[in-house]
C-alpha cells in the first residue's frame, strides 16, 4: 500500500509514522521544513519565547521575595533567538530521525497532483520527482490571514511569522486580533519592555474559551500595562514619522493607536492553492479541503487533514486527524474522540479548556451546573507565586456528566489532561471528587472545583 | 348399546383425515344428526353428523389425524359400562398413532415440535437465554443428549464479562431504567448507547409488535405442499396475449334471455375446444411418457374463505355452454360452503384461474399438477388500441398462460394462445 503525504508538519509526520507502523509504504513530501508551522513558525518557537519571557518576569518580580537577589538582569534577544533556533533544529532533526527509523521516504519539494495516482514534486534545485500512490493525504497546513485593509502592505505590518524573529524587541506594538496567537505575543513582548496594545473586534479576547477563565488573563494584562480594546474594528493602517498608525472604530467612535510594529493575528487560512486539486477533482470549501469524518475527500483515495481542512486549527488536532486518516486507509477503525481536544494559551496565567464552555453547554440546553475554585486559595499556586486564575468544571445537572473543564493558572495546559480524560470516559463529577489528588499541587484545585459543584469545597469559605 | 363413532370415509381415495373442532364435550347428549366434529382431508373439510343418539361417553380422538374407520368416540347411554369398547379402542388407536409422522399432515402444536434440531436447547432455556442476552450457540449443553439447560445458560451469563460502562452512562441507565448488560457492544458503553437503547425500547413499546402464530389448516398445508411441488417439478414459461372481448360480450348479451353466462363460462367452452387441437397443453408427464387425451376435464379455480379449491367440469369439451354455466355456478357455490365431493376435485386436465374481477392485469399462475399448463384470466380494461392506423378504445383482456416446458415448447404455447385469441375474438369459429 503506497501512501503519499504532502506536508511534513504535525499532521503529516504523525500520519507518516502511523502509516509506517501499519506497514504501508510511505512517502512524505515537504516544501520547506519538516515539522511544518508547529515546529518552525508556531507552537515551538512561540513557547520558547514565552518560556523565556516568563522566566524573565519571574526573575524580576518574584524571586526577590524568596531571598534571591538579582540585579541587572537582561534579556539578550539575539541569544534567545539563537536558542529558539537550536531547539527548533533539534526537534526537526528528531522528527527526521523518526521518519528514517520508520522507513518513510522523504522528498523535499512542492508537491502537486498530476492525477489520482501520481504527485509531481518540484524541488528547489529544479529536479522533478514523480511519486506514485495508492492513497494520498493532504497535510499542507495554513498561513496567516492578511486582512484586505489599506496600509496592510506597509513595512512594519507583520504576521506571526515575522513576529517570531524580529531583529530586536520593538518599543511598541499594536496587535490586531486578541485570540490565542495575539494574546501569546502580547505576553511575550509585554514582558520584555515593549508597549503592547491589543485591538479585538469581538466583545472579548480569546473569545473561543470560557469567559470566566479569560478574566484573570485580562486582569494580568492590565496590571502589566498591556492595553486591551474589545469591540474595536481596524479600518486602516497608515504611516507616520515615528512608525505606524492604526485607525480603528469602536461603536461609532474613531480611535487611533501608534506603534512601531503592527502584528496581524486575526487567524489562519488553509494552504491548498498549489496542489493542482482540479487535476484530481478534490472539492474545497472556501479554500479548505472538504472531508468526511474519516478525513476522506470526495475522491475516495485522497484524504486531507490539519489546517488544510480548517476546522480546529491546532497541532494536536492535526496529528489526531492524521492518525484517523491513515487508520481509515489501512482499514482500521479509528478510535479518536475529537470531543477531547484541549485548547491552550501559554500566557501567564496559562489558559486551558476542554469540552463545552458554560455558554456552549447552556446553548445546547443542558441543565448546567458549575464548580469554581479560585487559584488564590491554592497552596502550590502561592508557592509558585502565580495566584491568578481559577478552575471551573461545567457539568450536566441532570446526570452529573462532566461537560467541560476550564482553567487559568499555573500549568493549566498540563492539568487540562484530567478534563480531557474525564470527557473521554464520560465521567461524572463524582469520579473527579472520588479521585485523590496529590497535595500540595495545583492539581488539587481541580479536585476542589469538582467539590464546588455541590458546594462542598473544603477550602472555599461558606 | 354403546357403540363407536368411526372416522368416516368421505370419498373414494380418502385414507385418513384430521379430526378437529369437537362441538360436544364428554357427557353431552347427542342427537342423531347433530354435528359432532370436522374432518379435514387434503381436498376439503366436512362436518361430521352423529349417526345415532345417546350420550357422548368418551372422546378418543381430537386434533389428530387418524385412518378412516378408526374409532374416534363412544356414544352410549349415560351409565353403561364401556370399558370393553375402550380396551378395543386402545389397541386400535395405538396402531393409528405412528402414522402421525407420515406425510405433511402433522399437527403443528408447538410444544410437540421436539424432533431433530430443537432437542439441543429446551424452550425454557431458550427463553432464559434471550432474557440474559446469551448466545446459546456458544455453549455446550450438559443436559440429556447434549441439550442446553437453564443452568447452563445462567452459568454462562454469570461468567460472561460484563460490558464496561462509562459513569455518565451508568447514571443515565439508572434514570432510564435500562439494564446495561442488555446492550450489545464490544467496547465501553457510553451515554449515547444507553439513550439509543431506551429509544429503541420505547419505539418497540409504542409499536407493540405482535407476531401471530396460527397452525396451518389442512387445506393450507396441502396448497403449500402442492404449490412447492409444482414449482419444483415443472420448468415453466409464461405467455401473455391480449384479446378483444367485444365478441364475448356480444355473445353474453345475445344469450342473456336464455341463460346468463359469465366470461369464465365462455372461456371454459372455448379453451376446451382449442385444447383438443393442442393436446400437449392438455397433457400429463408420467416418467418418460406423455399422456394426452381426447377429452378435457376443465378445472376452474374458486377462491374460498379458507383458501382455494379447483372443482372440475368433467368432459367440458362435450358440454354445451348452458350446461357448463350451470355446472360452474353450482360447483362454485358448493365450493364456497365446502360442500364439494372429493370426486369433484380430481381428474382435471387443464385449469383456468380468473382474477379479472380484482383488476389484475397479468399474473403467473402455478400449474396444477399433474397438468401441463394453466391459464390465468385478467381484467377487461378499456384500452386504446391501434387499428388501421387509428386509435380506438377496445375492451381488452390479457390472458396469462403458464406452461410446462418439459412438454410444451414456446412455439406450441404461442400458437395455442394465438388460436385462443382468434376464437375468443371470433366465437363463430366454434360452430365450424
Amino acid at each position: 500500500m503506497k501512501i503519499a503525504i504532502i506536508g511534513g508538519g504535525p499532521g503529516g509526520y504523525y500520519a507518516a509514522i502511523r502509516a509506517s507502523q501499519l506497514n504501508a509504504e510511505v512517502t512524505l513530501i515537504e516544501k520547506e521544513h519538516i515539522g511544518g508551522t508547529c515546529l518552525n513558525k508556531g507552537c515551538i518557537p512561540t513557547k520558547v519565547l514565552l518560556h523565556a519571557a516568563g522566566e524573565f518576569e519571574n526573575l524580576n518580580k518574584n524571586l526577590k521575595d524568596y531571598g534571591i537577589k538579582i540585579t541587572g538582569a537582561e534579556l539578550d534577544w539575539d541569544k534567545l533567538q539563537k536558542r529558539k533556533t537550536i531547539i527548533v533544529r533539534k526537534l526537526i532533526a528528531g522528527v527526521d530521525n523518526l521518519l528514517k527509523n520508520n522507513k518513510v521516504t522523504k522528498i523535499m519539494g512542492e508537491g502537486s497532483f498530476v492525477n489520482r495516482n501520481q504527485i509531481m514534486v518540484k524541488s528547489d534545485d529544479g529536479t522533478e520527482t514523480t511519486v506514485d500512490f495508492d492513497y494520498a493525504v493532504i497535510a499542507t497546513g495554513s498561513k496567516p490571514v492578511i486582512i484586505p485593509i489599506p496600509g496592510v502592505e506597509l513595512p512594519g505590518v507583520i504576521t506571526s511569522d515575522e513576529a517570531l524573529s524580529l531583529k530586536q524587541i520593538p518599543s511598541s506594538m499594536v496587535i490586531i486580533g486578541g485570540g490565542v496567537i495575539g494574546s501569546e505575543f502580547a505576553a511575550v513582548y509585554g514582558a520584555l519592555g515593549c508597549k503592547v496594545t491589543i485591538i479585538e473586534m469581538l466583545p472579548n479576547i480569546v473569545a473561543n474559551m470560557d469567559r470566566d477563565i479569560v478574566a484573570p488573563l485580562k486582569e494580568k494584562f492590565k496590571k502589566k500595562g498591556i492595553e486591551v480594546y474589545t469591540n474595536t474594528k481596524v479600518v486602516s493602517i497608515s504611516e507616520s514619522a515615528e512608525g505606524l498608525i492604526v485607525n480603528t472604530v469602536s461603536d461609532g467612535t474613531e480611535k487611533t493607536f501608534n506603534a512601531e510594529k503592527v502584528l496581524l493575528s486575526i487567524g489562519r487560512k488553509p494552504v491548498t492553492d498549489n496542489l493542482a486539486l482540479k487535476n484530481v477533482g478534490v472539492e474545497t470549501n472556501r479554500g479548505a479541503v472538504a472531508v468526511n469524518k474519516n478525513m476522506q475527500t470526495n475522491v475516495p483515495n485522497i484524504y486531507a487533514i490539519g489546517d488544510a481542512i480548517a476546522g480546529v486549527m491546532l497541532a494536536h488536532a492535526a496529528s489526531s486527524e492524521g492518525i484517523v486518516a491513515v487508520e481509515s486507509i489501512m482499514n482500521k477503525i479509528p478510535e479518536i474522540d475529537f470531543k477531547t481536544i484541549p485548547y491552550c494559551v501559554y500566557t501567564k496565567p496559562e489558559l486551558a479548556g476542554v469540552g463545552l464552555t458554560e455558554e456552549q453547554a447552556r446553548e445546547k440546553g443542558y441543565d448546567v451546573k458549575t464548580g469554581i475554585f479560585p487559584m488564590n486559595l491554592n497552596g502550590k499556586a502561592m508557592i509558585e507565586a502565580e495566584q491568578e486564575g481559577l478552575v471551573k468544571y461545567v457539568i450536566d445537572g441532570a446526570t452529573g456528566e462532566v461537560l467541560g473543564l476550564h482553567m487559568s493558572g499555573p500549568s493549566a495546559t498540563e492539568l487540562i489532561a484530567e478534563g480531557a480524560l474525564a470527557v473521554r470516559l464520560e465521567a461524572t463529577i463524582d469520579e473527579i471528587m472520588s479521585t485523590i489528588h496529590a497535595h500540595p499541587t495545583v492539581a488539587e484545585s481541580l479536585h476542589e472545583a469538582a467539590h464546588a459543584v455541590y458546594n462542598n469545597a473544603i477550602h472555599i469559605p461558606k | 348399546m354403546a357403540e363407536f363413532v368411526l372416522m368416516p370415509k368421505m370419498g373414494l381415495t380418502m385414507t385418513e383425515g384430521f379430526l378437529t373442532n369437537w362441538r360436544k364435550l364428554e357427557g353431552d347428549t347427542v342427537n342423531k344428526g347433530d354435528v359432532l366434529f370436522d374432518v379435514e382431508t387434503d381436498k376439503l373439510t366436512n362436518e361430521f353428523e352423529a349417526k345415532s343418539s345417546g350420550v357422548l361417553r368418551k372422546i378418543l380422538v381430537n386434533e389428530e389425524t387418524v385412518k378412516i374407520l378408526v374409532p374416534v368416540a363412544v356414544i352410549g347411554t349415560a351409565d353403561e359400562d364401556i370399558s370393553e369398547l375402550l380396551k378395543q379402542a386402545g389397541g386400535k388407536i395405538e396402531e393409528a398413532a405412528p402414522k402421525k409422522e407420515e406425510g405433511p399432515i402433522i399437527e403443528a402444536v408447538p410444544s410437540a415440535a421436539k424432533a431433530g434440531d430443537r432437542a439441543r436447547i429446551s424452550p425454557r432455556a431458550k427463553k432464559i437465554a434471550q432474557e440474559l442476552n446469551v448466545d446459546y450457540n456458544l455453549l455446550t449443553g450438559t443436559g440429556p443428549g447434549g441439550a442446553i439447560t437453564e443452568n447452563d445458560i445462567r452459568k454462562f451469563a454469570e461468567e460472561k464479562p460484563k460490558n464496561k460502562v462509562s459513569p455518565t452512562a451508568a447514571v443515565v441507565a439508572e434514570q432510564l431504567s435500562v439494564d446495561t448488560d442488555k446492550i450489545q457492544k464490544d467496547t465501553r458503553i457510553m451515554k449515547a448507547d444507553v439513550v439509543k437503547y431506551k429509544m429503541d425500547e420505547n419505539l418497540t413499546k409504542y409499536a407493540a409488535p405482535q407476531e401471530y402464530r396460527t397452525p396451518m389448516s389442512t387445506m393450507r398445508k396441502v396448497i403449500a405442499k402442492r404449490m412447492l411441488e409444482s414449482v419444483q417439478t415443472s420448468p415453466t414459461v409464461s405467455f401473455n396475449i391480449k384479446v378483444d372481448t367485444t365478441a364475448m360480450k356480444q355473445l353474453r348479451d345475445e344469450l342473456k334471455d336464455e341463460v346468463k353466462v359469465s366470461y369464465t363460462d365462455i372461456l371454459v367452452k372455448i379453451v376446451s375446444k382449442v385444447l383438443l387441437n393442442y393436446p400437449l397443453l392438455n397433457s400429463t408427464v408420467d416418467g418418460n411418457e406423455i399422456v394426452t387425451r381426447n377429452y378435457v376435464n376443465m378445472g376452474v379455480a374458486v377462491a374460498v374463505p379458507t383458501g382455494l379449491l379447483v372443482p372440475v367440469v368433467k368432459f367440458s369439451n362435450v358440454k354445451g355452454l348452458k350446461d357448463i354455466s350451470k355446472e360452474l355456478k353450482d360447483l362454485g357455490e358448493r365450493a364456497k360452503i365446502n360442500k364439494l365431493t372429493p370426486d369433484e376435485l380430481i381428474g382435471g386436465t387443464f385449469t383456468i384461474s380468473n382474477l379479472g374481477m380484482f383488476g389484475i392485469e397479468s399474473f403467473t399462475p402455478i400449474i396444477n399438477q399433474p397438468e401441463a399448463a394453466i391459464l390465468g384470466v385478467n381484467a377487461i380494461i378499456q384500452e386504446p388500441v391501434a387499428i388501421n392506423g387509428e386509435v380506438v378504445i377496445k375492451p381488452m383482456m390479457n390472458l396469462s398462460l403458464t406452461a410446462d416446458h418439459r412438454v410444451v415448447d414456446g412455439a406450441v404455447a404461442a400458437e395455442f394462445m394465438s388460436k385462443l385469441k382468434e376464437y375468443i375474438e371470433k366465437p363463430g369459429l366454434l360452430l365450424l
